[in-house]
């Protein structure tokens, strides 16, 4: 870690100083931005760019080589459980316990949130109805076609109503009606003061809904895309980070 | 939900998901489960002596202890740190010391079992009492000892100020390896406590066996509570790291690796062929243990046979680890088709592969990985044992591959 310290400043999501390297090279160099609430960010960058790495170092699933990650004000890496509490996460391969069933699946991830048994199963059955998946609670884990358990994943992420929800490619194999519904959803929260960071290669749906974005490139090359630079970026958008920052 | 809940919670979802064998059976499952849990019973009965070490006698116990104690030291890494949910159970906020109880608990389920296994061939010969309470004290003393020393090597592996030791040092040719060091040595005290206790446990002090047992568990028990503050230590950032740790990198050969249809490969058909070579590399890879110890192994065991092979206890052990490491490669070659259940096999449906061509290629691909032990193996067996035909080495390795494939391609699901 960089030694530069951050206080909970209510911000749902605080990146300082993120720096990540593989065997191959640099991935994440000094990388800062923030995630005020009611906010919706766009991660973008073409395969490889580091993405998922990104997301990774968020939510824990990656150890940062240095800088700090703060949710909810919580370090992930130090506080797990806080930081846990304020956080909704849709991997872009959701994991789900093949042997339990649906209903199983979000009766278990509510009660290891510590959530209140009659609330939980409320929240749970009107997730699966605005997601379309009202009538599967008792189907295999196993058994589900693609996106539904995707459904059954983003169902298990927005249960507990985290302060900040991170979506890897959360959209893909959703169908549109159930993909309209969530963004409504998730627009909702955000009127609430959740905040989204969304992975997503449909650029005309993240230039549309987004209101910035992070540009990463090879070699742990990054742009914050705000204000005018978003706006320019929206007007023709692209993966390409010489595109934007010759 | 009050911490102490979060295990019972657990231990509910272990349940749920055990018995998802019983409430929904699938003949793929069972198969995965069965075969190889048969070729080991089988194995250990029919081995008979070369398994039965003496427990009235001191090397016979440690070597009894030593046996009983590698398993449940080699398996305490992956059981500790490498299960298939610890990301998620992570990211909902289970806390730290919920996970150790249960991952605890699995792994002494893994010590219990070998002690139980390791009476297989003693139930054959009618001699059980006193070499369960000795397997039992070295199998629970090894659990208690990797809990602590896993749990400590893995936060020390994420300490930023940590500077590799001589013995990490020793492997700079791969700086990931010197980076988990502690991690790479963490097996060998466990399993040296384990051959110790066993040997404790037959030193006639005044108690009997059982009470020298009991008390030997009981010292290693305190370790217990060290283990757990030492894993909750770890695990947030440990957690993480150990994905990275298995990270390995693209070889640089592009497709050169998977040469279809060399040596004694040419004899097989086309698509069967095609099968071995991508399951040969696969299992190269990712099992990448099931074929590094061959060739140590290899040349200590030959070595022992020519200096020694007229004596049976030196056969026995040599048998013992060999036989080890021919199940070892036999559960690598299982856990490739549990790997591709639900993910990989459409590529073979697509591809028209039949299931014969599937059965075939993987049985020669899990024979060619035994080869490079048991070809010199069964030289020297035939050079230093002429009583003793060498060729059933290789002809047990075929029939192992054999039932190790079935258990595969059945585990893989159609």
């Amino acid at each position: 870690m960089n030694g530069r310290s951050m206080t909970d400043d209510g911000l749902p999501l605080r990146v300082r100083g993120l720096g990540k390297a593989y065997r191959r090279g640099v991935v994440l160099r000094d990388v800062n931005f923030d995630v005020a609430p009611g906010a919706a960010v766009a991660l973008l960058g073409s395969n490889g760019a580091g993405k998922s790495t990104l997301i990774g170092c968020v939510t824990g699933d990656r150890l940062p080589d240095r800088g700090e990650v703060r949710i909810g004000g919580a370090d992930p890496f130090a506080d797990p459980a806080k930081a846990a509490a304020a956080l909704g996460f849709v991997p872009e391969q959701p994991f789900l316990y093949g042997e339990l069933t649906v209903a199983e699946m979000l009766r278990f991830v509510s009660a290891a949130r510590g959530m209140e048994a009659d609330g939980a199963r409320t929240e749970s059955a009107r997730l699966l109805e605005m997601l379309g998946l009202a009538g599967a609670e008792s189907t295999l884990c196993r058994e589900l076609s693609q996106g539904m358990g995707r459904k059954t994943a983003i169902a298990a992420a927005l249960l507990h109503g985290p302060r900040m929800m991170v979506l890897d490619e959360a959209l893909n194999g959703l169908d549109r009606p159930s993909a309209a519904r969530l963004v409504a959803e998730l627009d909702a929260r955000r009127a609430a003061g959740a905040a989204v960071l969304l992975s997503s290669h449909d650029l005309d749906f993240v230039a549309e809904w987004c209101g910035s974005g992070i540009l990463l490139g090879p070699g742990g090359v990054w742009e914050r895309l705000e204000g005018e630079l978003w706006e320019r970026w929206r007007r023709a958008p692209s993966l390409r980070v010489e595109d934007h920052f010759p | 939900m009050p911490r102490s809940g979060h295990l019972p919670l657990l231990l509910r979802l272990e349940a749920t998901r055990l018995g998802d064998a019983f409430r929904h059976p699938r003949a793929g499952t069972w198969a995965g489960v069965l075969l190889p849990a048969a070729l080991v019973v089988g194995g250990l009965w029919l081995a008979g002596e070369s398994w039965r070490p003496d427990v009235g006698d001191g090397n016979g116990r440690f070597g009894l202890g030593l046996i009983a104690a590698a398993p449940v030291a080699l398996q305490a890494y992956t059981v500790l740190f490498r299960p298939g949910d610890d990301g998620f159970l992570r990211r909902l906020g289970i806390p730290a010391r919920a996970l150790f109880a249960q991952r605890a608990l699995r792994l002494l389920l893994v010590a219990l079992a070998t002690a139980l296994a390791l009476m297989i061939p003693r139930v054959a010969a009618g001699e059980v009492a006193a070499p369960l309470a000795v397997a039992l004290t070295s199998a629970l003393v090894a659990w208690a000892v990797s809990l602590w020393k896993f749990a400590g090597a893995a936060e020390l592996t994420v300490k930023p100020s940590r500077r590799p030791g001589l013995l990490s040092k020793s492997m700079a040719l791969d700086p990931e390896l010197v980076k988990a060091g502690p991690l790479v040595f963490a097996p060998i005290l466990p399993v040296i406590a384990g051959g110790i206790a066993a040997l404790l446990a037959g030193i006639d002090v005044g108690a009997t066996l059982p009470v020298r047992a009991a008390v030997l568990i009981a010292v290693a028990l305190l370790l217990f509570p060290v283990a757990a503050r030492r894993f909750e230590r770890a695990v947030p950032r440990f957690g993480p790291h150990g994905g990275e740790l298995a990270y390995a990198p693209p070889p640089e050969a592009g497709d050169s690796h998977l040469v279809i249809g060399r040596g004694l490969a040419r004899v097989l058909p086309r698509r069967a062929g095609a099968v071995r070579a991508r399951d040969a590399v696969v299992v190269d890879r990712r099992f990448r243990w099931a074929g590094r110890a061959v060739a140590p192994l290899a040349v200590f065991a030959v070595l022992a046979l020519i200096r020694a092979g007229d004596d049976a206890a030196v056969r026995g052990w040599v048998a013992l680890a060999c036989g080890a490491m021919l199940a070892a490669q036999g559960v690598a070659v299982v856990a490739l088709g549990r790997s591709e259940r639900g993910r990989l096999r459409w590529l073979d449906r697509a591809s028209g592969l039949t299931m014969a061509d599937r059965l075939l290629g993987r049985w020669a691909a899990a024979f060619g990985l035994s080869l490079g032990l048991v070809i010199p193996l069964s030289i020297g067996w035939a050079v230093s044992v002429p009583t003793s035909p060498g060729w059933w080495w290789i002809a047990g390795a075929a029939g192992g591959a054999a039932l190790a494939s079935a258990a595969s391609v059945a585990a893989a699901g159609r």
